[in-house]
């Protein structure tokens, strides 16, 4: 029965899609009705998978081919599934009225069909070949969702950026399975990573080790579908395809790469320098999507430098071991950001009327840049800034797991934590507010809740996805690096964080001098910021040049 | 001897410059049946003699092959002509053979790849064909807009392109894989090399599409292809996906 359930989740919108295509002449806009029905059929099993998996039954498989097809209900399979099956039921209904309007209706409900099929197969494949193809579809299922107006130069050019991305994905992800093929002779993943667990380090290529060759590729399949910096161009210019394809994707589909590090788990504890490339790849993505987004006037752009920027998280928890965070991160993002996708053309439209936005002191602190006049005592508030919140991420760490600071990731998530917590408190000291205290006391309880929730929720993902304790703390161990080093850059690091903050607020009350070097330092920041690092002025330069070689080429050879 | 065979090998299965041979004619015979011909015999004869000659094939004629490929998949993506698009994916195509062609290899099996990467090239020059009947020349950027006005015509377009460029479930992409399995055994940068080479064709295949199908809707009205022959057309790409999906195993 249960087999017949897992091929039934994939199967379903397969149908749909069918049916769309061969009888959407007949059906009219009744299509939408169909696709719709079978979404909540699907996502009513998906649901009654995960439910099994979480009343620890054994995780069981399905093969539809001999050597491939191979369609997996583990916990990882059948949680990925069950949001991939919300989102896009959510998705689908929104479009029933948004796409009404618009020809090939059915066209983009039979679109939708097949990409929810696909990104099920995917998260299920329990095979090197099934994994390959959905993947390798998804970018070209989401190239023509993207281009659906077919009008719209402007939507394929973007939709274009999307596929050649992709594309750079597939092929490590193609290379990286060919190898594990070569040293296994099987493309059954759990067959393979029985045998990584058995003999680790047992084959090497081209003086690598394989896990490390395999696990580099992997990380580069995962940069791509998860937009990390330098493969991040598409992401923010894909917003002229239709909203609600920008929501599936902002939901379900950008945040895959987080899902492939976690199913090949086993590969990367075999690692010695990937999870270290993942981190390094996925703070810089963060920081620099955030301050990308911070920029942005177009409310949809400014979404897809905030997903470039939580996708650079997710990596990042993936490289400091949080395999199991960086999927209940993926699975948070998608739920806000495919609701303030599906909100955004409300929002837009009501900005037009009114901006909506109350002059008070929030306003013109966040909006105008006025500091309030009146502050605290600067060194009370810089104690409480410092003080707090690493008390309460401490105290939450504790309650889950009490060896928690023998973990660097823990130690590494709890200082970003505490960086967050800590500007936030930093932030109200210079914000005019009728009561400063309660408006601290507030932000302190919300902090509260925020952190014990995350600490307790990551918890029993962990107790999910990975029970058992020893392959647990094996992450976390590929994850480490030298205890000394360690170290010294967290003091490092912290130094230069309390440093600035000590600075900031002494400035505040007293001029230091360069200050208006620092102001012209800062526009300049600002205007290489405002053209995106001229990240897309060197890719557009360079495919010119890679086109007007080709055309020379021709010319010289004769078209020959 | 074997250095004559392995000329003709060049020849058919095309090596630059011996390349150049294949784009004359084909270029020169200007009749959409007669090119769908030569696309589906000129590999075969390259295979046929590959595989009865029994010749080891030297190790640096691999690379020249797969520089062959890159060069042609790189020139495809400035061109505009849909026939010369045709011919020169065909040399790049028909080049990745060389990877699979050694004495162990099985003959049936390896006219089975040459027809995988043959089929849906042929089936894009009759539709090259039915561009020039209508619009005078098959050439991206001079009509465009192909799927509002003629949508039967392009939506056959973009899944024949799809199976050029190696698609999952087509049979180019199990003959792609096995390039690159068969490849990786022995020079990692010989796998990245046709895995970049396949990226190449999806790109230039991308650019192929956007230059006829995307765009505002021509103004002169223009006919349709059949519904008949569009069912024709499909029934040819469902056999492909039903060939590839049951390849697949094989890898």
């Amino acid at each position: 029965m249960e087999q017949l359930l897992i091929i039934l989740v994939p199967a379903l919108p397969l149908l749909s899609a069918l049916v769309n295509h061969l009888a959407s002449g007949q059906l009219g806009q009744r299509v939408a009705k169909l696709s719709i029905a079978l979404a909540v059929l699907t996502f009513v099993i998906a649901a009654v998978l995960l439910a099994q998996a979480m009343a620890g039954n054994d995780s069981n498989q399905v093969a539809l081919g001999s050597t491939w097809g191979i369609l997996l209900a583990d916990p990882l399979s059948t949680l990925m599934g069950l949001l991939i099956a919300g989102i896009s039921l959510i998705v689908r209904i929104y479009s029933v009225r948004y796409m009404i309007e618009e020809r090939g209706y059915g066209r983009f409900f039979m679109l939708l069909d097949l990409m929810t099929a696909t990104l099920l197969i995917m998260v299920a494949a329990g095979d090197l070949l099934t994994l390959i193809i959905a993947w390798h579809l998804v970018g070209v299922l989401l190239y023509f969702l993207l281009g659906f107006d077919s009008r719209s130069k402007t939507a394929y050019r973007y939709a274009f950026w999307t596929l050649i991305t992709y594309r750079i994905g597939d092929i490590a992800l193609v290379l990286a399975a060919a190898l594990l093929f070569h040293a296994f002779g099987t493309w059954t993943l759990t067959d393979i990573f029985a045998q990584i667990t058995e003999n680790p380090g047992a084959h090497r290529y081209f003086g690598f080790a394989l896990e490390e060759l395999v696990g580099i590729l992997l990380a580069i399949a995962a940069f791509a579908r998860s937009a990390q910096f330098f493969l991040h161009t598409w992401l923010p210019y894909s917003m002229d395809g239709p909203t609600p394809v920008s929501a599936l994707m902002h939901a379900g589909i950008v945040n895959a790469g987080g899902f492939l590090i976690n199913r090949f788990a086993t590969v990367f504890i075999h690692t010695d320098s990937v999870m270290h490339l993942l981190f390094a790849v996925g703070l810089i993505t963060a920081i620099i999507g955030s301050v990308l987004m911070l920029t942005q006037n177009d409310i949809k752009k400014a979404l897809g430098y905030s997903t470039m920027g939580q996708m650079g998280f997710m990596i990042m928890e993936c490289g400091v071991g949080a395999f199991s965070l960086a999927i209940y991160h993926l699975i948070a993002h998608g739920l806000f950001k495919g609701t303030l996708f599906l909100g955004a053309g409300t929002v837009i439209n009501e900005a037009r009327k009114s901006d909506g936005v109350p002059k008070d002191k929030l306003y013109t602190f966040v909006v105008e840049h006025r500091i309030a006049k009146r502050q605290q005592p600067w060194l009370l508030m810089a104690g409480i800034t410092l003080v707090v919140p690493i008390i309460i991420l401490f105290f939450a760490h504790w309650l889950v797991a009490q060896d928690f600071f023998q973990k660097q990731g823990a130690i590494v998530l709890l200082f970003f934590g505490w960086v967050t917590g800590a500007q936030l408190l930093f932030t109200t000291y210079r914000m005019g507010a009728q009561n400063i205290w309660r408006l601290v006391g507030v932000i302190i309880l919300s902090f509260a809740i925020i952190v014990l929730g995350y600490a307790l929720i990551s918890h029993a993902f962990d107790l999910f996805l990975y029970p058992d304790p020893q392959f647990s703390s094996q992450i976390h161990s590929a994850a480490g690096i030298d205890v000394f080093w360690f170290d010294v850059l967290v003091v490092l690091t912290t130094a230069v964080i309390v440093g600035g903050w000590l600075l900031k607020y002494y400035s505040e009350q007293n001029r230091l001098p360069g200050q208006d070097k620092i102001g012209q330092l800062w526009t300049s920041f600002y205007a290489l910021v405002s053209r995106e690092f001229y990240m897309i002025d060197i890719y557009a330069r360079l495919t010119r040049m890679l086109l007007k070689a080709a055309a020379r080429l021709n010319i010289l050879l004769r078209w020959r | 001897m074997s250095e004559v065979l392995l000329l003709l090998v060049g020849l058919f299965l095309p090596l630059f410059p011996l390349s150049m041979v294949f784009n004359e004619v084909f270029q020169r015979i200007r009749v959409a049946s007669l090119r769908v011909v030569l696309l589906l015999i000129w590999p075969q004869i390259g295979v046929v003699i590959a595989h009865t000659a029994g010749v080891e094939i030297p190790s640096w004629l691999i690379f020249w092959a797969l520089a062959t490929a890159a060069l042609y998949g790189f020139r495809a993506l400035a061109l505009r002509e849909v026939g010369l698009w045709t011919s020169f994916i065909a040399t790049s195509a028909w080049t990745i053979l060389w990877l699979t062609v050694d004495s162990r290899a099985d003959l049936a099996q390896l006219a089975v790849y040459a027809l995988a990467l043959s089929a849906p090239l042929a089936l894009l020059a009759l539709l090259s064909g039915e561009l020039e009947k209508r619009f005078g020349a098959a050439y991206t950027g001079l009509y465009g807009g192909l799927a509002l006005s003629l949508p039967r015509l392009s939506g056959v377009l973009v899944v024949v392109i799809l199976a050029i460029v190696a698609t999952p479930l087509f049979p180019g992409f199990v003959v792609m894989m096995a390039a690159i399995i068969e490849s990786s055994s022995q020079s990692f940068i010989a796998a990245v090399t046709v895995a970049m080479i396949w990226l190449l064709w999806s790109w230039a295949g991308a650019r192929l599409l956007q230059g006829i199908i995307v765009g505002p809707a021509q103004e002169e009205a223009t006919a349709d292809i059949s519904v008949n022959s569009t069912w024709v057309y499909a029934a040819v790409l469902i056999l492909l996906v039903v060939s590839g999906i049951y390849s697949i195993g094989s890898l």
